[in-house]
């Protein structure tokens, strides 16, 4: 097991001015992955999934996170709930691959069933043949093992160790610096709104690249002509979030003058304002007048992150047909400056691997929100 | 009168080519039949095959109807 340098660690909780970065081992080293996720994963509420996948009652879509194999259910009473996914007789994984259940969750093995909401309903034979009771399975001790979670922005968040504040604690700061998006009915725009990129990084980097506008001018000049680097202001919520903003979105993804719909009743902040936050651990959020985007950063290993997109619309007008070509442009813009950013979260990357590099030195002006997540990180490890 | 070796062959091959649909109504034939021949256990074991296929394929029906002999055996609750 790898032996954290606290030094190293103090010196990223140092004030930014002469603070560094965290050490490469949070990088590269697989055993610091290993107790990332539980020190940064399992003890807060982490992103594991869509709503949007599991749309219809009796919806079934297991997921892989962090290597716990977790099964998400669309309950006949509308809930969605996420359990682990294996059955209590022999732990044996329940559904493989996503699907949608008639009226019950059967164990492949031993046909254990289970209801939508993880009760125990049947354990066929578990008494001898054709007795399907014993005394000793007490049913209501033996449901599925529901994992705490919470429904954001249609994201689905988890809390694997049950521990953490209710998520409404949690997020309490960014439901009130959102609380104009945050209870709206969100639409996918299908499809063609949805896509993946593999990166060849740690999932930190694509969490600090992300949350920091410094870089916007060199990775992203297509950017510069009406967004300029002092058009953005800087998100800080310490231990929670970080991230960027700007005043002047002006979306033109038709020349004809189509365009999105704008949610209802917004301030006319957000007539030209958009926030683009990542949301410790592992989602990055991006919200404007005429629709919004998560991404959820899946982390493989220490070095290959699986980053997924996902972007909703206003309404369900915005999802038909006649607006398809918009949203098709629309991701299309999106994924070209997210793969704009990929060579330099491999770069980081690879550069993690230089033996002498001290975690770097932050800007006082620029890095703030980087440093903030690495506050964050170094806190948890310091135990504090 | 039922042909218990024809409802044999034809749970087999459902089950051979995977049609959950038709296995329910099987089970629930032959549970039927040896519970008209008192053999209380046999017909539980054709009553929960009967009763799980039925929950997996939403068959509410023949669910509801196993069930229910299964608890008036005391099998199931």
């Amino acid at each position: 097991m790898t032996v954290l340098d606290q030094e190293m660690i103090a010196n990223v909780l140092r004030p930014i001015e002469v603070a560094n970065g965290l050490p490469n081992a949070f990088y590269t080293d697989p055993d610091v992955h290993e107790a990332e996720k539980r020190v940064l994963f399992a003890s807060t509420w982490a992103c594991a999934g869509f709503a949007k996948d599991v749309p219809n009652k009796g919806d079934a879509n297991p997921v892989s996170f962090l290597g716990q194999p977790l099964l998400v259910v669309h309950g006949e009473d509308g809930m969605v709930r996420v359990f682990q996914n294996v059955c209590r007789h022999r732990g044996m994984i329940l559904v493989e691959e996503k699907t949608t259940l008639r009226s019950t969750i059967r164990c492949p093995y031993h046909s254990w069933c289970y209801n939508f909401d993880g009760s125990l309903r049947t354990t066929p034979h578990v008494g001898g043949p054709g007795k399907n009771l014993h005394d000793c399975i007490k049913r209501e001790e033996l449901g599925l093992i529901e994992v705490r979670s919470h429904i954001f922005m249609d994201t689905i968040f988890v809390n694997l160790d049950g521990k953490a504040p209710a998520f409404e604690v949690h997020a309490a700061k960014l439901l009130e610096q959102w609380q104009e998006f945050a209870d709206r009915p969100l639409y996918h725009g299908g499809p063609e709104s949805s896509f993946t990129l593999e990166v060849d990084c740690n999932w930190k980097l694509a969490v600090e690249n992300y949350c920091e506008s410094y870089h916007l001018p060199w990775i992203h000049p297509g950017l510069n002509s009406y967004s300029r680097l002092e058009d953005h202001y800087h998100i800080m919520q310490p231990g929670n979030y970080s991230g960027q903003g700007t005043v002047v979105y002006n979306p033109k993804l038709d020349d004809s003058g189509r365009a999105f719909a704008d949610f209802d009743g917004l301030s006319d902040k957000w007539d030209t304002g958009a926030e683009y936050v990542s949301f410790y651990p592992n989602v990055l959020f991006g919200v404007h007048r005429d629709h919004v985007f998560a991404i959820m950063l899946d982390p493989q290993d220490n070095g290959k992150t699986i980053e997924r997109i996902e972007i909703y619309y206003t309404s369900p007008d915005m999802c038909g047909d006649d607006m398809v070509d918009l949203r098709e442009k629309n991701a299309a813009m999106w994924k070209g400056v997210f793969e704009e950013d990929i060579f330099v979260v491999e770069g980081m990357q690879r550069g993690r691997s230089a033996s002498l590099y001290d975690g770097g030195k932050f800007s006082p002006v620029m890095d703030p929100p980087t440093h903030q997540f690495h506050e964050w990180v170094a806190t948890r490890f310091a135990g504090k | 009168m039922i042909d218990e070796q024809r409802l044999q062959r034809d749970m087999l091959q459902a089950h051979e080519q995977n049609d959950l649909a038709a296995l329910p109504p099987l089970y629930l034939a032959a549970a039927q039949l040896r519970e008209s021949q008192d053999d209380i256990d046999a017909a539980c074991f054709f009553y929960t095959h009967a009763y799980v296929y039925a929950l997996d394929c939403g068959d509410r029906e023949i669910a509801d109807i196993a069930r229910s002999r299964l608890k008036s055996h005391g099998r199931d609750k």
